[in-house]
């Protein structure tokens, strides 16, 4: 009994961390600027497809994994500064306009890459012993990578002056303009960085992963879950706890049902959070 | 956003809305006549269209005039379709299809009313709404898949065509193409007659309202969830029922008809049409879904993406999508509208 | 802002109404000029209605589904025909979705006039065209390996117009039962995507699990779309399994194994597929899939004279990366015996065909001889068991054949018979 509930906890939180690492992106660039970025999931699959590409031209994984996310961030910065800036104030218009990026970049993906099925080989095949169970050591590596890029983003959104130009902006727009922030470059940065996890997240997810043009709408429902489970704007805290509730919840209820009435229990129990905790779990106060 | 830009705004729609009148008399001519030039395929396919149409407009009532999106619409067009298949399986007195007809509308308002209840009350923003719509459409999609000892899961479902009843003895089959096109048009005109005298209302104006400035209509004593509520489950009721009757034109339902990809194509089709104008939204989405049927097969590949690209242009350029367009091209005075979302 | 110079205006009613014309007019000259382009000769092409999902999510299988029948089509009408006709194949997109398939199969029979319909690929997508093809009827030649018929699912199955060229799990499955439980061991774990293929292919399998004494110790269905799999792999590995009897299908079975092998799970259990074939196999890689056990009625690596020439003319045709697989072989088949039907009673009517087609071999079908039985228009044919060679490099060296049969008979359809 004990080894199974360590067991079930060890699950847990790989695909905490798993699903926070897919959310992290969708985190910043909701949460910071308001956009709800239905593009997030063509994002993914760019940044899976990007190393698969690059693979196949001889880098190595680590490295290829950063050329993808770095193309998926130049991806990002052309649609922000081309359509995204001109639509900061209307979350609908940009919501809209990411969903068509969503199906323009699948098409294109199709198109470019063919529909075929591809996958890149496990870039650190083995596992560690745990006692009662055996981790794949990528598995391992990517909650390693994952907690890393939480602690890195947490110190600089705390401990330097981007991070308190950002925070500034996020929590009193006007002020912030006032006091003499670029607020049209401060959001060029968010959504950029947000388009570099995204990228990132894609490339590190996809050796566990399919690699075919829907690869990213797979996690778009999810991430968009966490985020909101979590809390808009709790970057770091929220998206770990989103996570937790939405993949760590998911396993536990398949200990007693079937898989398809868990995911569609879990689905359930977002809406309902959303209605008592519209401002996330982290947050109490029903303020619009 | 001042008292007297709402009110032009509301005025201009208004005006929108009397010549619209005659052009909707024009298409309702051209498809009643239509039979007499075509037959064949065409007058079998156009009622489903329509009937994606009457969706499309349910979508617009929602979207164009009380300012909510929902990407969930498919999701209640499927429940119709699986409510007509087991009315047809289980009830063996009167009409199955008739039945069907008041239990979907039914089903799909009780639906949209809890979850629009639950979220509106709640203060839940617009655009969190959008997010929550996604979830019903996948929740849907996977209910039907996995209960199948009613719906026949991801096979799908079988539902025989309809006829017409009329009181005892006489009986009118919709089994031939031309009956039910004319009957599925009958429906649709009287749905968007409907919808027109809706928004023309005081209801109708108290959602533009809504959708113009929330904050003030509040002030003035309305109770804007309560509105927004009732819009969400007029437009779940009409997609509920749309879908009751594509189940029985088609003939077969399957989960994948509330899946998120039909969602978002209707969301496609309003935004071209034009989300202000009911007319704009059917019409439209007859015209692409029949487009996207003549193209896919000479070139699948390319047909997706220039949907994309044409969606990104008229989010970005073209508000009020071919509709906003058109009427822009009579180029009569200038109005700027207030800004939504 | 600067992009939302947005004008209400009045709309100039000329102007409206040009607008309403054309569209009504765009509406009705789409979908209705093809009708008005026909034209009639001696020579008339035979026009076949293919129905293949050319977009949407299995746009993977898609190729191989219609070049398979195109390829038949090419060499059909390279030796003169059928009965001096032309064979032509009007290709319909299903998009992977069964309310497309309708659609399509409408479009095909009214439209498009074609004499009869081959292919859709899922049983969603067959169910869905089933009905079409019998009321208007016409003969629904279906490709796809499958779950077997049963009357309840009539129209979709045990139907007069409805041909099944691909295998179904008394076909599949039961041949190999007895080799993998010697070998391996008779514990089972039954994992599949939640839907009826998987569903009714565990049920078969199971009844020959009991009749070998063998037992399932779970049994497990998986939504779709599922990313993550660790607490399906972690109740894998508390069990006492010894095979794993796996049917998820599309990105999932991908999805599931890259994390099963990753896991290391792959040294304990005993992986066998019956869905992964040469294409998904490919998605695979090597490192994903080597040692596993998969069933099919054919294989690209399968030693044959037949398949040598088929190879052959694909690869000519479609080039030499292109990969076929049991479904696209299932179409060349279905054109070929159509056309030998249609040859044999001289005649293209759908009761010719279906006559024509009632207990015909076919001798030179890339896995060997195959023969449509009357009784069920069920194919009776080859049956492979494989395992994926270690290391593997390309679709030529991808599977070792363990078991063969060359004529897998299968139990006999749960239909009402005859077939209505």
């Amino acid at each position: 009994m004990l080894s199974t509930t360590i067991s079930v906890l060890i699950d847990a939180t790989l695909l905490t961390f798993t699903l926070a690492l897919a959310s992290l992106g969708l985190a910043i660039i909701f949460g910071l600027i308001g956009v709800i970025n239905m593009g997030h999931g063509a994002m993914l699959t760019l940044g899976a497809y990007f190393t698969w590409w690059t693979m196949e031209a001889g880098f190595p994984f680590a490295a290829a994994a950063i050329i993808a996310a770095t193309c998926v961030a130049i991806i990002g910065l052309a649609l922000e500064h081309f359509i995204i800036r001109h639509f900061y104030d209307k979350p609908f218009e940009t919501l809209l306009i990411t969903w068509g990026f969503f199906l323009v970049t699948t098409e294109v993906i199709k198109i470019a890459f063919g529909t075929d099925i591809h996958n890149i080989p496990n870039p650190l095949p083995g596992s560690f012993d745990l006692g009662v169970q055996q981790v794949p050591a990528y598995r391992m590596l990517l909650a390693i990578i994952t907690l890393g890029l939480f602690l890195a983003i947490g110190f600089v959104f705390y401990r330097t002056t981007i991070g308190i130009k950002v925070r500034a902006l996020t929590q009193n727009r006007e002020m912030a303009s006032l006091l003499g922030l670029d607020i049209g470059r401060t959001y060029k940065l968010v959504f950029v960085t947000g388009s570099f996890l995204a990228g990132l997240a894609g490339a590190l997810i996809c050796p566990m992963l399919s690699i075919d043009p829907y690869i990213g709408m797979v996690f778009l429902v999810r991430a968009f879950f966490v985020v909101i489970v979590g809390g808009i704007g709790q970057i770091l805290g929220g998206t770990l706890i989103g996570s937790f509730l939405i993949g760590g919840s998911e396993t536990l209820f398949a200990l007693f049902s079937t898989q398809t009435f868990a995911q569609t229990v879990v689905f359930a129990l977002a809406i309902i959070v959303l209605r008592f905790r519209p401002l996330g779990v982290l947050t109490s106060a029903t303020r619009t | 956003m001042s008292a007297l830009q709402s009110t032009t705004a509301l005025q201009t729609a208004r005006r929108l809305g009397v010549s619209e009148s005659g052009l909707a008399i024009v298409a309702l001519v051209g498809f009643a006549l239509l039979p007499i030039f075509v037959s064949g395929y065409t007058i079998y396919i156009l009622p489903q269209y329509m009937l994606y149409g009457v969706m499309a407009m349910s979508l617009a009532l929602l979207w164009g005039y009380s300012g909510i999106l929902s990407i969930g619409q498919a999701g209640f067009f499927a429940i119709g379709g699986y409510i007509i298949g087991l009315s047809f399986k289980w009830i063996d007195f009167g009409n199955p299809a008739y039945i069907a007809f008041v239990v979907a509308p039914c089903v799909g308002a009780a639906l949209a009313g809890v979850l629009g209840y639950f979220l509106f009350r709640a203060g839940v923003r617009a655009a969190y709404f959008v997010l929550v719509t996604l979830a019903v459409s996948i929740i849907v999609e996977q209910v039907a898949v996995s209960q199948s000892q009613w719906t026949g899961g991801w096979n799908g479902m079988y539902v025989p065509r309809m006829s017409l009843t009329l009181g005892t003895g006489t009986e009118i089959s919709l089994f031939d193409d031309g009956p039910i096109y004319y009957f599925v048009l009958v429906v649709v005109v009287a749905i968007y007659i409907l919808l027109r005298w809706l928004v023309t209302s005081k209801f109708g104006k108290v959602l533009l309202g809504i959708r113009e400035n929330e904050d003030r209509v509040i002030s003035l004593g309305f109770d804007a969830s309560l509105y927004k509520t009732a819009a969400f489950m007029m437009s779940g009721a009409l997609a509920t029922l749309a879908g009751a009757l594509y189940g029985t034109h088609a003939g077969f339902v399957s989960p994948s008809l509330g899946g998120v990809l039909f969602s978002t194509e209707v969301v496609v089709w309003v935004a071209i049409g034009g989300r202000n104008s009911f007319l704009g939204a059917l019409l439209a989405t007859i015209v692409v879904a029949s487009l996207s049927n003549y193209l896919s097969a000479i070139a699948p590949k390319y047909w997706q993406l220039v949907i994309g690209v044409v969606f990104i242009v008229v989010i970005i350029h073209f508000r009020g999508g071919i509709a906003g367009a058109l009427g822009r091209s009579g180029a009569f005075g200038k109005h700027k509208r207030g800004q939504d979302g | 802002m600067k992009f939302n110079k947005n004008r209400r205006t009045l709309l100039s009613r000329r102007t409206a109404l040009k607008g309403i014309a054309a569209t009504t007019g765009v509406a009705a000259a789409t979908l209705a000029a093809p009708t008005i382009i026909r034209r009639a000769s001696a020579a008339e092409p035979i026009r076949v209605g293919v129905i293949s999902p050319l977009t949407g999510a299995w746009t993977v299988y898609g190729r191989a589904h219609a070049s398979g029948f195109e390829l038949a089509v090419d060499e059909i009408n390279a030796r003169g025909g059928v009965l001096g006709r032309p064979m032509e194949v009007v290709l319909g997109d299903s998009k992977t979705e069964p309310r497309i398939v309708v659609e399509q199969a409408n479009r095909l029979i009214r439209q498009a006039r074609v004499d009869f319909l081959a292919g859709t690929f899922s049983s969603a997508e067959r169910q869905a065209g089933a009905p079409v093809a019998t009321q208007a009827n016409k003969i629904l030649l279906y490709p796809t390996f499958y779950e077997g018929q049963e009357g309840e699912y009539y129209p979709g199955v045990c139907n007069k117009n409805i041909f099944m060229f691909g295998p179904e799990p008394t076909q599949q499955v039961w041949p190999f039962m007895e080799y993998m439980m010697n070998k391996f061991g008779k514990k089972f774990f039954l994992i599949g995507s939640d839907y009826v293929w998987p569903q009714v292919t565990n049920l078969v399998s199971k009844r020959k699990i009991d009749e070998l004494g063998g037992e399932v110790v779970a049994e497990v269905y998986i939504p779709f779309n599922t990313p993550q799999y660790d607490s399906v792999l972690r109740d894998i590995r508390n069990s006492d399994a010894d095979i794993i009897f796996h049917t998820l299908t599309g990105s999932d079975t991908v999805n599931f194994r890259q994390q099963f092998v990753a896991a290391g799970m792959n040294k304990n259990f005993t992986l066998w597929t019956v869905d992964d074939e040469e294409v998904v196999t490919s998605g695979l890689g090597p490192q994903a899939s080597e040692g596993t056990y998969v069933s099919f009625d054919y294989f690209m690596s399968i030693d044959h004279p037949n398949n040598k020439t088929f190879l052959k003319s694909f690869h000519t045709k479609f080039g030499k990366d292109a990969l076929m697989n049991t479904v696209g072989v299932a179409m060349y088949n279905a054109a070929h015996m159509a056309a030998l039907a249609i040859e044999k009673t001289g005649e293209v009517s759908t009761d010719a065909i279906r006559e024509g087609l009632e207990d015909l071999t076919f001798d030179k079908a890339p896995q060997g001889t195959v023969t449509m039985r009357k009784l069920d228009h069920q194919l009776v044919l080859p049956s492979f068991l494989m395992r994926v060679r270690k290391g593997w490099t390309s679709v030529n060296d991808m599977f070792e054949e363990i078991q063969s049969v060359t004529k897998a008979v299968p139990l006999d359809a749960r239909c009402k018979y005859p077939l209505q």
